[in-house]
């Protein structure tokens, strides 16, 4: 490893320190804005170090990761988004009763474990980030175990998500072997590889199965997509967010290096699959949405339609099956950026309530009635949130969605299409449903002069809307991402 | 010249500045506004127009490209202003009439509680009819078109709380509906077989492009025609006009008289290259303004609320405007507009004085004697009157006669037309002086509290002295408009087309004014028929409301609506079958994970 290589490395060194220096700090002083500021500082410098290089020559740094464009563009996204999860955490976990400080420990390893899987090209590198960014989760999901008020819930969300998280770790580490087994090599690009393997190429078909059912376990995606909608409405708001907005992203950015370049005979049965599970996302996802009343759970069932979305736009990739960065390929870095702020400016929203008011996060949507009138700043930020999930234009929603839209009429997946259409119909039904409840005045309650996290939902509600109106920048730049490819 | 975007940049900043104080304004700031945005707009018109008369020969234009409003392919439509002669006086009427009449409105409106409103909306009225008759191409036009169909139901429902007003509006509304519907096909198919819609191409293609008298021209300019006729309540969707006069009376004088109404005549005017391919349509134009001339002369004569009688004047009055395009009389057409405007104008705002004056009270039959009381609003309706019936030398006569006489000219069917026309003109003497007697001659049967100031009486007066020496005027609009037919018609004629309208006024002395023959009064059947608009009303909610509102009952429970219907309770159940799986026991979970593992596995081993 020359001196070029570490440089290329800054960022995931940079973020690597963070934990370690925290954990110094924490044994000498115990001061919650001193960590959370140490770690905001931590994963800025790191993401303004990764925009700094970018454009720079792309980096094999041992064999395990891969620093490019994609690699440096992406990583800055989800260290950014780590900035903003932490940011969001730290008016939540002040109006708790928790030891506070080894929360940023956890995301800290989180976002490591985040900027190693977008890096990776490599089965053992992916395993690796993979699993630092679930360990990280189960401590995160858990973390109010000593919480009077939450214990229950996020107990047992942290104990199901690691379990499930653990079956679906075995599967793709056998996965992973099976793979080894037939070309002999841990590296992703496996399927462009002449086989010169003695056993059949079915072990090549079935590992790669066995890799995407693991991988399909994080995205949420149908049938494996059960502990969603408990570990969500369990763990803490924040937290929840980083696993809407921040994981997801870096597994499908994951998947992007990985599946979109793929090429070989057996590309039919791997997009048959995914078809199978994106239809079923979308379906599932947002029938089980509908009449759901609390505002954690639909989020969750919201988010699995959203991963059937963005799978369209991989099977788009694999149809056509070459490198050069296609519309199916810009529609999911589109799609990746405009969901990330959207879903974070969601849970932004809720982190800021159930700061104030518990109920918000585990009661029932009725709680937010009339909440426009009590809160605007919060309900507004809320209300924009819904519709850009929903899609409507001149929000980041309608953009993401429009270029899924345009990615299948590209590869005209008609079946897909469809399913599209009727889902964001039926998905249009239960998030108006909340902007109703938002708007609905039940009582004259004095206006609530709680602070919070208001900066961070106007900026975010911003964002979502200049994503919406402006949308050329951010599509130059996921062009950046993508000419590395 | 370059001052010529803020004419209908000003009124719409009046509206924004009036709707989003959200009539917090008071009423002197409102008024302010109000007035100031038209009145400013008729100063910057002088201002052009002064520019445009030093630097120019009739002939001449002037385009001010604002910005591109949309294009797609190859169509293109620049958010544009075109000042020709026609448009120059169409500015003349309304930024210099619309002045007036908001002038007046300051008063007539003062103790309204939506005094505000009422501004906002004029003003935005004024906004949408210059843009009208500014645009460049027949896209911008539309926007103008739709513009001022919107702020005229807006103010025929302006009193909404009672349910009657706005019964109006929605009826006017959707009756020019059916016109604009017209419209739209036309400008489709206009761009379809020329390619362009920028009003002044279309001119140079239009001849060069369609044989005279084939089908195409002859559809589109029928479509044309239907939006025309929609607009300017013409047979046969005039029935919108009559009711309209719900809305309040300076709105009346505004669009139900002096501008929106004759928008028709304008659009055709503006199209005249198309017309003439379709020579057809051009005799239709002229039979049905002569058919609507007539018939709305004997409904007004059956009509007691004054109003009434002024809409269907009004509705006769752009029938001679449709009757003189008809015939080949372009500029006399838009003369005739121009002159209509300021007496019509004159008369319904006079009418708006003495409804005031009677508390709200309409029916000329409770009216009578009023010569005395109301001296200046008595001079004022006089004047009106007589340039109305087109006595000479009024401004009436000068462009009536002009008109008939063109008529006179047309070969083949010449003479007819000029003989409907005469006994238009008759007609209109007879209702004109009806409403003289009954209104101011006659006993005095009430007390009248004229409302005074300056804001009733100047107005008045202004456009009083304008009817009567309008004849005198030259506008701009000859030279961009074909020539009309020279020569003159015979003497006699001439003589039977100013005596005709003296015997109709005899007559309606004789009838009215001394009470006499009145046998000619009673015919029961014939008046009440006439009285409600030769039964268009009936025969359009029997052929066309009816059998819409049947259809509409039978197929209540919408057969498509089962659809979404049954998707929503497809959905639903899914719904409850799926959460019942979503338990929360850990052990289904990790099943369900493990069986669809085994079964994908297995899916692609035996594939």
């Amino acid at each position: 490893m020359d001196w070029q290589q570490l440089l290329a490395l800054t960022p995931v060194l940079l973020v690597a320190s963070i934990s370690v220096m925290l954990m110094l700090v924490i044994a000498f002083v115990r001061d919650h804005l001193l960590t959370c500021v140490i770690t905001c500082l931590g994963l800025g410098g790191a993401a303004i170090c990764s925009l700094v290089s970018v454009g720079e020559m792309a980096q094999q740094v041992t064999p395990l990761l891969i620093i490019d464009d994609f690699s440096r563009l992406f990583g800055a996204l989800v260290l950014l988004i780590c900035l903003i999860s932490a940011w969001m955490t730290y008016p939540y976990l002040q109006a708790t009763d928790e030891i506070r400080e080894e929360y940023y420990i956890l995301l800290a390893l989180a976002a490591l474990g985040a900027l190693v899987l977008i890096a990776s090209n490599h089965f053992a590198s992916m395993f690796i980030g993979l699993e630092l960014v679930s360990v990280s989760l189960f401590a995160m999901v858990g973390y109010l175990a000593h919480s009077r008020d939450q214990v229950k819930l996020t107990l047992e969300a942290g104990v199901k998500y690691m379990v499930l998280s653990g079956v679906s770790s075995s599967f793709l580490l056998f996965g992973v072997a099976l793979v080894y087994a037939y070309s002999g090599s841990l590296t992703m690009d496996v399927f462009s590889q002449p086989a010169n393997a003695v056993l059949a190429p079915q072990y090549l078909i079935l590992g790669t199965a066995m890799i995407a059912i693991g991988i399909a376990f994080k995205m949420s995606w149908v049938p494996f997509h059960m502990w969603t909608p408990d570990v969500y409405q369990g763990a803490p708001a924040p937290v929840t967010g980083f696993l809407a907005g921040g994981v997801k992203i870096a597994v499908f950015a994951l998947l992007m290096r990985w599946l979109m370049p793929i090429q070989g005979p057996y590309l039919g049965i791997l997009a048959n699959g995914l078809m199978a599970m994106a239809a079923l996302s979308m379906l599932l996802g947002n029938l089980l949405a509908l009449r759901q009343d609390n505002l954690k759970r639909l989020l969750a069932y919201s988010s699995i339609a959203h991963m059937g979305y963005a799978a369209i736009t991989l099977i788009a990739a694999i149809n056509i099956g070459n490198l050069s960065p296609t519309l199916a390929a810009e529609a999911a870095g589109m799609y990746l950026l405009t969901y990330a702020t959207v879903t974070l400016l969601a849970f932004t929203v809720l982190s800021h309530l159930a700061a104030q008011d518990l109920t918000y996060e585990t009661g029932q949507l009725q709680h937010y009635q009339g909440l426009l009138w009590r809160q605007p700043i919060a309900a507004l930020g809320l209300l924009i949130a819904m519709l850009a999930l929903a899609g409507m234009p001149l929000t980041a929603g309608f953009i993401g969605k429009y270029y899924v839209f345009m990615a299948a009429v590209d590869q005209q997946l008609w079946l897909l299409l469809w399913l599209l259409i009727i889902g964001s119909a039926m998905g249009l039904y239960y998030y108006l449903r909340v902007i109703l409840i938002l708007c609905k005045d039940t009582q004259q309650a004095a206006t609530n002069s709680y602070r919070g996290l208001n900066p961070l939902i106007i900026l975010l509600a911003l964002l979502t809307l200049w994503l919406g109106i402006y949308p050329s920048p951010s599509i130059a730049w996921v062009q950046l991402a993508l000419a590395g490819f | 010249m370059q001052l010529l975007w803020l004419i209908p940049a000003l009124p719409l900043l009046g509206f924004i500045i009036l709707v989003f104080t959200k009539g917090q304004l008071p009423r002197e700031q409102a008024r302010l506004v109000g007035v100031g945005s038209v009145a400013l707009a008729a100063a910057i018109t002088l201002l052009v127009a002064s520019d445009f008369y030093a630097q120019s020969d009739a002939q001449s234009s002037f385009t001010l490209v604002l910005w591109e409003w949309m294009s797609a392919g190859d169509f293109r439509a620049g958010f544009n202003l075109y000042l020709d002669g026609l448009s120059l006086s169409m500015l003349f009427v309304i930024t210099g009439v619309g002045t007036l009449i908001h002038w007046y409105a300051s008063g007539y409106m003062w103790d309204d509680p939506d005094y505000s409103r009422f501004f906002a909306y004029m003003n935005l009225f004024v906004a949408a009819m210059l843009m009208l008759v500014l645009a460049d191409n027949l896209v911008l036009l539309f926007l103008g078109w739709e513009g001022v169909g919107v702020c005229s139901f807006l103010l025929i429902g302006f009193w909404y709380q009672d349910p009657v007003n706005g019964y109006a509006a929605r009826k006017a509304f959707i009756v020019t509906r059916a016109g604009d519907t017209a419209f739209a096909i036309g400008l489709f198919l206009l761009f379809k077989e020329l390619g362009s819609l920028h009003i002044q191409e279309l001119l140079q293609l239009a001849p060069a492009q369609f044989t005279v008298g084939a089908n195409t021209p002859t559809l589109i300019a029928a479509l044309l025609l239907g939006g025309a006729v929609g607009k300017s309540a013409q047979l046969p969707l005039q029935t919108w006009l009559p009711d309209a006069m719900a809305g309040p009376t300076p709105v009346s004088a505004l669009i139900h008289a002096a501008t929106m109404v004759t928008a028709g005549v304008y659009l055709i005017a503006r199209c005249h290259n198309i017309f003439l391919q379709a020579p057809d349509i051009l005799l239709l134009v002229a039979l049905i303004g002569l058919v609507t001339l007539l018939m709305a002369g004997f409904s007004a004569l059956n009509q007691n609320d004054i109003k009434r009688v002024l809409a269907y004047s009004t509705m006769s009055q752009i029938g001679y405007m449709f009757f003189a395009l008809g015939v080949g009389a372009w500029s006399e057409s838009i003369f005739h507009l121009f002159t209509h405007a300021l007496f019509k104008a004159l008369l319904f705002m006079t009418a708006g004085s003495i409804i005031l004056a009677l508390h709200h009270e309409q029916d000329i039959r409770a009216m009578g004697g009023l010569r005395k009381q109301l001296p200046v609003p008595f001079w004022c309706f006089l004047i009106g009157t007589a340039c109305l019936v087109a006595l000479p030398p009024t401004s009436g006569f000068v462009s009536k006669e002009a008109i008939l006489n063109a008529s006179w000219q047309l070969p083949v069917y010449g003479p007819w037309l000029w003989a409907g026309g005469v006994f238009g003109a008759c007609l209109t003497a007879l209702y004109s002086f009806r409403l003289i007697f009954m209104v101011f001659g006659g006993a005095s049967t009430c007390q009248p509290d004229e409302p005074k100031g300056w804001q009733f009486h100047p107005p008045l007066l202004i456009l009083a002295v304008l009817s009567l020496l309008g004849g005198l005027l030259v506008l701009p609009a000859a030279g961009v408009l074909p020539t009309s037919p020279a020569g003159h018609a015979p003497l006699w004629a001439e003589v039977i087309a100013i005596g005709l309208p003296l015997a109709g006024i005899a007559l309606a002395y004789q009838i009215y004014g001394r009470g006499q023959w009145q046998h000619l009064r009673q015919a029961p059947r014939l008046s009440h028929w006439f009285e409600h608009g030769w039964g268009f009303d009936s025969l359009y909610q029997r052929l066309l409301v009816q059998p819409l509102l049947t259809l509409a009952n039978i197929n209540k429970s919408d057969l498509i609506d089962q659809l979404p219907i049954q998707l929503t309770l497809v959905s639903s159940r899914l719904f409850a079958i799926f959460s019942r799986m979503q338990n929360g026991q850990l052990r289904i979970y990790v099943a369900s994970m493990t069986a669809a593992a085994i079964f994908i596995i297995a899916l692609t081993v035996t594939l």
